[in-house]
């Protein structure tokens, strides 16, 4: 270990959602006075608007800190901050890859969650010395030692000495840097082996093309060098190096071994630039890339129509966009009958499609009409051949399946064991398997169950809070394709098929689900001219049926002492409101409408 | 000599003795003798200023509304009238409508209106039902209104009309055509038909979810009865709302319908003239003080807009479908020099075809099913 390297702490910060991970990053940044309080915007580090408003990390984000030790020794710490959802598990698993170490935050009120498990096996998976930090110590229902023997016992790591400490006002923060230094080891790597970079995350800056945020593992890497990506052995120049500071880059002469930076080489594409993707020279560079490198594969998918159809164009930029910095999106152009030009989508999980669309409203103000998600199922024919299908709308007929099988997951459910039962009674109506039971004390259980994905993204997550009040957590990975009687659900406005509304459902789920969705429609399709009958039909078999209404009245009656104007405006009011009105047959629906159909609030209400 | 311009006058009077629960129009009950006084000062002094502006312009319609103008004393109106003929140039025959609220009129102020020249009244019945005209807010009763009725009569009214209501709270179809039946042995000359509109801002609109309002299906059941029954009458259902004996349709409602200028006079009151809409603000004091002192015409308006060829058209084809005898193709070309048909026609063949429009010999019109729901089939035809 070079005496640089003695000198460096890479860690991360890994919790539950909520129990203040990125509290905690705010007060070591303040503490290190990397950020004076002044200066401090709560949550630097979530600097994405949809993240603060969550209380989420969405993207994996580092910062540089220097810290002067107790020992007087000066020390620089890369703080890597790690997206927080079960989405993003593979994205958690290289951010943590790029660690030597790190801090495990449980709340003292709440105690572990299925994440802090989740994170805390990625960690233990990654190599890292864990430090556990008890945080919300100043809370009235906070109970240190429970939580104390609790990661002991559950995680099986010691947490005897462990820092106690409220990142909210502050308390005790300073323990958290001893043990940071004290803990975690300082990184090792020869830097004159040949160039291995890890990149953890990427992002598309208009001047600088792709910034690229790697942990160097072994060698130096600087401006000019010649590089290459080992997954694609496409090669760049680099144009820069540095390090992350908390306002902004700081170019720097190189990076070595142990160190966290920063690389430009005029990358277009972060697509170009994978999480977990190895960096090395292209001349006299690495052989075998660093282990754990995967392409990650969207698992939910959805269409996304603009509600205006004149606006597809802006949409398909919209989408490019977006995808220069999230090389997990997928897209591709398609068409619907109902929706007309859009695009089919895949994202890694729900909250991923959420903030994509959150984005796309938001930053790009379009008005989205998006179908209800789906996963991949895989179809083996009867011709022997096996197609994925990951849109409702290619579902082979089913004379031409031989065996429908569909993605499922393997959960993990953490609750106060008051809700066990009603917990158990989900997973069994989402048609999951159990596994096993276990205490992590007296007052909560660990359950676990095979459950497919489709459940899971219908509604699965508000069921579970909504039976638990709010306590059970949910952590999952993907596991298996698993046979399964599958249909597809088609429903009919005016005798014909809106194939936006089509979806694939188990056989046992398809009569109550028609059922809701046919009142949704009812009650959400406007009055038309005509009667409009609406059915739910399984192939030529109609399982649920029901009915809109004619309009009878839409006239002004009165035209009051020759206001022309005002009886105007109401049509022309009423003209832009149609001109938003997608047309489903001979049906007229404004995109609300169809969105309200399509949201997902599941069977429970 | 070039021939006259026909005009109408419209007189908004803002007055009410209580404001009912439904009603949205401009009127308030009169804070003082001195707020009214003034206030018909104003409006005389408004009228005088459009007295050079009209006087290539024959006056044919003259039109006093509210609010309620016979809670004005006889020497009120009586004056009104007179500075009308002073400012205008008002035909002898002239159809002069005044709006009468039951209960507010008797027998003398209504000899009294006759004699001003008014020779068209027209009562605001909305019921014949007394725990319906309660639910509305009204301040009369059907008594009230029969004397009113027969007082008018007697002070030789010979064109009279109601303004009906349907859709109202507690109503059924039961109530209605007893409603229709009562009016039906009086008969008037023409009758208003009004479906009631709840409208934002009004108590009704406070109370919307629990008013015990007749459902949509009644309320069209409702519309059909009233044309049913007052057509079997011996009534001609000539506009959406409007009933009307054979030669009794109402001037004055029609020139709003057939693109003809009006002036209005009053706060709140809409014109049409020089191919401009415009309409005053319905804040009294604004009103009064710009007519007392002119300073700034521009900011007692609250709406003014140039018609240009484009929005004529627009609403030359909106307000002619209003009347059942629909638009007539060849006067449409005439007016704007071409074919109505190959504008609109691709739209009008599913409406035709689902028995919401007709096509009669020349001319396009809605069917009483299609007019019922005309501004759903209106925001579709027309380009704004």
């Amino acid at each position: 270990m070079s005496d640089r390297q003695k000198h460096i702490r890479n860690f991360s910060i890994i919790a539950h959602i909520d129990h203040g991970k990125s509290t905690l990053a705010d007060r070591i940044l303040e503490y290190t006075r990397t950020v004076s309080a002044r200066d401090m915007e709560e949550q630097l580090l979530d600097n994405m608007d949809l993240e603060r408003e969550r209380g989420i990390t969405i993207k994996a984000r580092a910062v540089r800190l220097d810290y002067t030790a107790k020992d007087g020794e000066a020390y620089t710490l890369n703080l890597i901050d790690t997206p927080g959802h079960v989405d993003f598990n593979y994205e958690v698993s290289r951010s943590l890859n790029a660690c030597d170490g790190a801090l495990l935050v449980v709340d003292a009120t709440q105690g572990i969650e299925a994440q802090t498990l989740a994170n805390a096996y990625l960690a233990v998976d990654a190599n890292l010395e864990i430090v556990p930090v008890i945080n919300k110590i100043d809370l009235p229902s906070a109970d240190v030692e429970k939580v104390r023997a609790e990661i002991e016992d559950v995680i099986g790591i010691v947490a005897e000495d462990c820092p106690a400490v409220s990142a909210k006002t502050g308390l005790n923060i300073g323990d958290v840097l001893d043990k940071i230094i004290s803990d975690i080891p300082a990184p090792t790597g020869d830097e004159n082996a040949p160039l291995k970079c890890l990149i953890f995350d990427s992002y598309y800056d208009s001047y600088l093309g792709v910034v690229v945020y790697v942990r160097v593992k072994d060698g130096v890497v600087r401006a000019g060098d010649r590089i290459k990506l080992m997954s694609t052995g496409a090669e760049f120049d680099v144009v820069e190096v540095g390090s992350m500071e908390p306002f902004g880059l700081q170019k720097r002469d190189l990076l070595a071994a142990g160190e966290v930076g920063y690389i430009t080489a005029s990358i277009k594409y972060v697509g170009d630039t994978r999480v977990g993707d190895t960096i090395t020279l292209a001349e006299g560079g690495a052989t075998e890339p660093l282990p754990g490198f995967k392409k990650v594969n969207p698992m939910v998918f959805a269409g996304i129509y603009p509600a205006d159809g004149a606006r597809y164009g802006d949409l398909r930029d919209a989408l490019e966009k977006l995808q220069l910095n999230d090389a997990a999106l997928l897209f591709e152009p398609e068409t619907s009958v109902a929706l007309g030009f859009g695009f089919r989508c895949g994202f890694l999980g729900l909250l991923h499609m959420e903030i994509i669309e959150e984005r796309l409203e938001r930053e790009f103000n379009l008005d989205l009409i998006t179908t209800a998600p789906g996963v991949i199922y895989k179809i083996k024919m009867t011709d022997g051949s096996v197609r994925m299908i990951d849109n409702p709308s290619n579902y082979p007929s089913p004379d031409e399946i031989a065996e429908a099988a569909e993605p499922v997951v393997r959960a993990s459910v953490i609750t106060p064991t008051e809700f066990v039962g009603g917990i158990m009674e989900l997973c069994q109506d989402k048609r999951g398997t159990f596994i096993d039971m276990k205490y992590i004390d007296t007052e909560r259980v660990e359950l676990h169950y095979i459950l497919p994905l489709n459940e899971i993204i219908y509604d699965f997550f508000d069921a579970l809070k909504s039976r638990s009040k709010g306590y059970a957590s949910l952590d999952y990975e993907f596991s298996d394709y698993v046979p399964s009687k599958l249909v597809r659900l088609d429903f009919l406005l005016n005798g014909e098929q809106v194939d936006a509304l089509s979806f694939i459902v188990h056989e046992d789920k398809a009569y109550a689900r028609a059922r809701r969705i046919a009142e949704k429609l009812k009650d959400n399709i406007p009055r038309q001219l005509f009667e409009v009958p609406i059915q739910a039909a399984i192939g030529n078999r109609i399982i649920a049926r029901e009915t809109v209404k004619a309009m009878r009245k839409d006239v002004l009656a009165k035209c009051y002492g020759g206001d022309i104007t005002r009886k105007k405006k109401l049509l022309e009011k009423q003209k832009e409101g149609k001109k938003k009105m997608r047309r489903l047959g001979t049906v007229e629906v404004s995109p609300e409408a169809f969105m309200a159909v399509l949201k997902l609030d599941g069977d429970d209400n | 000599m070039q021939e006259k311009q026909p005009l109408g006058i419209y007189i908004h009077i803002p007055f009410c003795k209580s404001k009912c629960g439904y009603c949205d129009f401009c009127s308030h009950p009169p804070e003082s003798e001195r707020e009214i006084e003034r206030y018909l000062n104003a409006l005389m002094l408004n009228m005088q200023d459009f007295s050079a502006a009209a006087q290539g312009c024959s006056v044919d319609t003259v039109y006093i509304g509210g609010g309620t103008p016979t809670l004005l004393a006889p020497k009120q109106l009586h004056a009104l009238l007179d500075c009308v003929r002073d400012a205008f140039d008002v035909e002898k025959d002239a159809e002069i409508t005044a709006e009468a609220n039951p209960g507010t009129v008797d027998r003398r102020a209504l000899r009294a209106l006759r004699k001003s020249g008014v020779n068209r009244i027209s009562f605001g019945l909305q019921s014949a039902n007394d725990a319906e005209l309660r639910a509305l807010g009204r301040i009369h009763t059907r008594a009230d209104f029969e004397k009113s009725y027969a007082d008018a009569r007697q002070a030789g009214f010979e064109n009279i009309n109601i303004d009906l209501m349907y859709g109202i709270p507690y109503q059924t179809r039961e109530s209605f055509a007893k409603t229709l039946d009562f009016v039906r042995a009086l008969s008037p000359e023409h009758l208003s038909v009004y479906g009631l509109k709840i409208e934002e801002g009004t108590p009704f609109y406070a109370r919307r979810d629990s008013l015990p309002l007749p459902d949509e299906e009644t309320e069209y059941k409702l519309y059909l009865d009233a044309h049913r029954t007052l057509s079997d009458a011996g009534f001609e259902h000539y506009e959406v709302s409007n009933f009307a004996r054979r030669g009794f349709r109402s001037r004055h409602n029609l020139r709003y319908w057939l693109d003809e200028n009006y002036l209005g006079f009053g706060v709140a009151a809409h014109s049409y003239f020089n191919n401009q809409r415009y309409a005053y603000v319905s804040d009294m004091d604004a009103y009064i003080r710009e007519m007392e002192s002119p300073r700034d015409m521009a900011g007692i308006l609250s709406e003014c807009t140039d018609i240009d060829v484009f929005t004529k058209e627009t609403e030359y084809v909106m307000l002619r479908l209003r009347l059942f005898e629909g638009l007539s193709l060849d006067a449409y070309k005439a007016t704007f020099g071409r074919d109505f048909l190959a504008k609109y026609g691709k739209k009008l063949e599913r409406y035709i075809a689902g028995g919401f429009m007709r096509a009669k010999v020349g001319r396009i019109a809605f069917t009483v099913k299609g007019m019922y729901v005309s501004n759903y089939i209106l925001s579709d035809l027309l380009e704004f």
